[in-house]
C-alpha cells in the first residue's frame, strides 16, 4: 500500500511537470511576455527590452520553465503585474471563499443523490422514477449558468427569498459561511447541477447490487427492508461514488468559475475571470496548473479511498 | 464490444454490403456474452438490427426529430424568416414580442428569432466541426497507440493522461484570448482539448479486439494484417466512437454558450447561443425575459437531444444492454 502510493506520488509528480509545461508552453504561444500588458501597447521597443531583461523575460524559454517549476515547487506561483501582487498571496485570499462554494455544493450533492439514485433503483420503472431522470437528463443538459439564471428569476426577482447575487460585503470565508442567505443560490446552483451526474450513477450503481445474491441472502434472512436497504445495499452501492467525487474536481473547478461569474462571487474563479479580460497570464497560468494538480490529486486520493473502503480492490 | 454476429467461421459468414460483420447460424456463442439459450437472431447486419433497435426507442427518435428541427430551423429557417443581422436599429431595442417580431428585439434592435436562428447555426457547425475534428484525431491516435503498444504506447497515453489533467474549460477560455473569432478557431479550439477521451476509449478497443478469438481466427485461414484492421477491427470500434461524436457535439456546444456566457464568443457580427446569454442576468433583472428563455432554451434542447440520440445509440449497438 505504502510503496503503490509511493509510486503514484511520484507518477503524479510527473504528470503535474507535464501539465506545467503544456500550459506554459501554450501561454508562452499567446504572449511571450506580459511586458504589453504591463507598460502598455504603444511602449518603446528598449522600454520593452529593459523591462523583459529585469524580470527575466529575455532568457530563453525552456530556462524560464525551469525556473517557473522550480517556483512552483516552492508555491511561488509568479506575480500579477495588474493586480501588483503575488499570485500566491492571491490565491491563499480566495482559495476559501471558492472551497466553500465547491465543498458545500459538493457535500450537499451527495446527500441529496445516494437516497434519490437508491429511491429510484428500488422502485425502478415507475412514474417517480421516470420523472427524476428525466429531470436529470434535462439538469444534465443544462449549462449551469442558465439553471442560475432560472433560479435567480424565481427566487430572487419573483420571491425576493434570496439575493440575485453574492453582495460586494462578503469578503471572507468566515463571512460566506456566516451568510447562508448570501450563498445559498449559487451552492444550490452548482448542487443542482452535481446531482445531475451523480444519481445517474448511484441509480445504476444501486440496481447492480439489488440483482446480486447477498441482497437476496439478506432478505432470505429475514431482515426487514429498511434494514436491507441501509444495512447492506446502501455501503455498497455508494462505493463508485468515492470515485466519483474524486473525478468531479475538474467539474468542480470549471462550475465554480461559471457560477462565481454569473453570482459576482469573489473567488478564484471569479480572479481567473478577470485575468482573462486582463491578460494577467501569471494569474491564466498559476489557476490552470492548480486545476491540474487537483485533478491528479483527486484521481489519486480516489483510487487509495476506494481501497480503504472495499476491501475488494487490491492496490498493486 | 461483444458483436454476437462476429464472424466465426469466416467462410459462412453472411457478407452485407457497407457492414462489419455478417452473422453465422447455428455455431454457438463461445464467450458468455452471446445471446443466451441460443438465441441466434435471424440473418441480419448487426447495423441493421441496432437500426431497428434505436427506432424502437421513442425517447432516441425525438431526440433525433428534434435534432432535424434545430438543423432546420437554423439553416433554413432564415431564408423563409428574413431578418436584418447586420445593422443595429437602435429605434427598435428591447421591443417586448409583437410588432412583427414574434420574439422581441434585443438591445441593438435585432429580431431575437432570427438572431436564435443565427446563433443556431454557430452552435450547429462548432459542435459537428468540433466532434469529428475531435475524432479523426483521437481514433487515429489511439488506434496507432493500440497498434504499436510497447513503449511508444506508453508516452503516448502518458501525454493523453497529462493533458487529461488539465481542466477543459480552463485551458479552452485561456487559448480563447486570443482564437476564437470564427467558427473554424473556435472549434479547433475546443477540439485540440476534446480528442483525448476518443482516443483512450479506441485505443482500449483496438487492445481487447486484437487479441480476440475471431481475429486469431482470421489471421489462421490466412488473414492480412490489412483484413484484420478493415473487417475487424475498424468495425467493431466504430460503434464506440460513434456514440461518443454524439457526447462530443453535446459537450462542444455547451462548451460554446460557456465561452460566449463568459464573454469570449465569436467576433461579432456572428453571434452564438452564449453570446446572447451573456447579459443574461441584466436581462431578467429588466424584465427582458424574451432574450434569456427562449435562446436558453433551445440551447437545453439540442443538447437534451444529442445526448438522448448518444444514449440510445449506446443501447443500440451495445448488444449487452440490447433488450431481447
Amino acid at each position: 500500500m505504502t510503496g503503490y502510493i509511493i509510486r503514484r506520488l511520484i507518477v503524479a509528480i510527473i504528470v503535474t511537470i507535464g501539465i506545467a509545461a503544456v500550459t506554459f508552453a501554450l501561454l508562452h504561444l499567446l504572449a511571450p511576455s506580459p511586458v504589453y500588458a504591463v507598460l502598455g501597447n504603444k511602449a518603446r521597443p528598449v522600454a520593452v527590452a529593459a523591462w523583459n531583461k529585469q524580470h527575466g523575460y529575455d532568457r530563453p524559454e525552456i530556462v524560464q520553465f525551469f525556473s517557473y517549476l522550480w517556483g512552483i515547487a516552492r508555491l511561488h506561483f509568479g506575480y500579477s503585474y495588474k493586480l501588483s501582487q503575488s499570485v500566491s498571496a492571491l490565491f491563499k485570499e480566495n482559495f476559501g471563499r471558492s472551497a466553500y462554494l465547491s465543498g458545500a455544493a459538493l457535500v450537499l450533492s451527495i446527500l441529496i443523490a445516494v437516497p434519490v439514485g437508491i429511491a429510484q433503483a428500488v422502485k425502478r420503472n415507475t412514474i417517480g422514477d421516470y420523472t427524476v431522470t428525466t429531470l436529470n437528463f434535462v439538469l444534465y443538459s443544462m449549462p449551469s449558468f442558465f439553471l442560475g439564471i432560472i433560479l435567480i428569476q424565481f427566487f430572487a426577482l419573483d420571491l425576493k427569498i434570496f439575493p440575485p447575487g453574492v453582495s460586494d460585503g462578503i469578503t471572507t470565508t468566515w463571512e460566506a459561511i456566516t451568510h447562508p442567505n448570501q450563498l445559498l443560490l449559487p451552492i444550490v446552483t452548482l448542487t443542482f447541477i452535481n446531482v445531475a451526474s451523480f444519481s445517474r450513477y448511484m441509480r445504476s450503481s444501486a440496481l447492480d447490487n439489488l440483482g446480486q445474491d447477498y441482497i437476496r441472502l439478506a432478505r432470505a434472512k429475514g431482515l426487514s427492508e429498511r434494514a436491507v436497504l441501509f444495512g447492506h445495499l446502501l455501503r455498497n452501492a455508494a462505493l463508485p461514488m468515492i470515485t466519483l467525487i474524486g473525478l468531479s474536481i475538474p467539474a468542480l473547478v470549471q462550475g465554480n468559475l461559471l457560477i462565481e461569474v454569473l453570482f459576482n462571487y469573489q473567488g478564484l474563479g471569479l480572479l481567473f475571470y478577470g485575468a482573462l479580460g486582463n491578460e494577467d497570464y501569471n494569474i491564466l497560468l498559476a489557476y490552470t496548473i492548480l486545476g491540474g494538480i487537483l485533478t491528479v490529486l483527486g484521481n489519486l486520493i480516489a483510487d487509495v479511498a476506494i481501497s480503504v473502503a472495499d476491501p475488494r480492490v487490491r492496490l498493486k | 464490444m461483444t458483436d454476437p454476429t462476429r464472424p466465426i467461421v469466416e467462410g459462412e459468414a453472411v457478407p452485407v454490403a457497407g457492414a462489419g460483420a455478417g452473422v453465422t447460424i447455428g455455431v454457438p456463442p463461445q464467450d458468455g456474452h452471446g445471446p443466451e439459450g441460443g438465441g441466434v437472431q435471424s440473418v441480419q447486419s448487426g447495423w441493421r438490427l441496432a437500426l431497428r433497435e434505436y427506432f424502437d426507442n421513442r425517447l432516441a427518435v425525438l431526440g433525433l426529430a428534434v435534432l432535424i428541427f434545430f438543423i432546420l430551423f437554423s439553416f433554413v429557417g432564415p431564408i423563409v424568416y428574413k431578418t436584418n443581422q447586420t445593422l443595429t436599429n437602435p429605434l427598435v431595442t428591447t421591443m417586448p414580442p409583437g410588432h412583427g417580431h414574434p420574439l422581441g428585439t434585443d438591445a441593438n434592435g435585432f429580431d431575437e428569432l432570427g438572431r436564435i436562428m443565427k446563433g443556431g447555426q454557430t452552435a450547429l457547425e462548432v459542435g459537428f466541426l468540433a466532434a469529428l475534428m475531435a475524432t479523426i484525431i483521437g481514433t487515429l491516435y489511439g488506434a496507432i497507440a493500440g497498434l504499436v503498444g510497447g513503449i511508444i504506447d506508453g508516452i503516448m497515453m502518458r501525454f493523453v493522461d497529462v493533458l487529461l489533467s488539465i481542466p477543459y474549460l480552463l485551458i479552452v477560455l485561456v487559448l480563447a484570448t486570443k482564437y476564437s473569432a470564427t467558427v473554424i478557431e473556435m472549434s479547433v479550439i475546443l477540439a485540440a482539448f476534446s480528442w483525448l477521451v476518443p482516443a483512450r476509449l479506441v485505443r482500449g478497443e483496438v487492445l481487447s479486439l486484437r487479441v480476440r478469438d475471431f481475429v486469431y481466427a482470421c489471421r489462421t485461414m490466412g488473414g492480412g494484417n490489412g483484413r484484420i484492421v478493415y473487417r475487424h477491427l475498424i468495425p467493431n470500434a466504430l460503434s464506440v466512437v460513434i456514440v461518443n461524436i454524439t457526447f462530443l457535439i453535446a459537450d462542444s456546444i455547451l462548451a460554446l454558450s460557456y465561452l460566449g456566457f463568459l464573454g469570449l464568443g465569436l467576433q461579432y457580427p456572428a453571434t452564438s447561443w452564449g453570446d446572447m446569454l451573456g447579459n443574461a442576468e441584466q436581462n431578467v433583472s429588466s424584465g427582458y425575459w424574451w432574450l434569456v428563455y427562449p435562446v436558453g432554451a433551445a440551447l437545453v434542447l439540442v443538447v437534451l437531444a444529442v445526448n438522448l440520440i448518444g444514449d440510445a445509440l449506446r443501447d443500440a449497438l451495445d448488444v449487452r444492454l440490447r433488450r431481447r
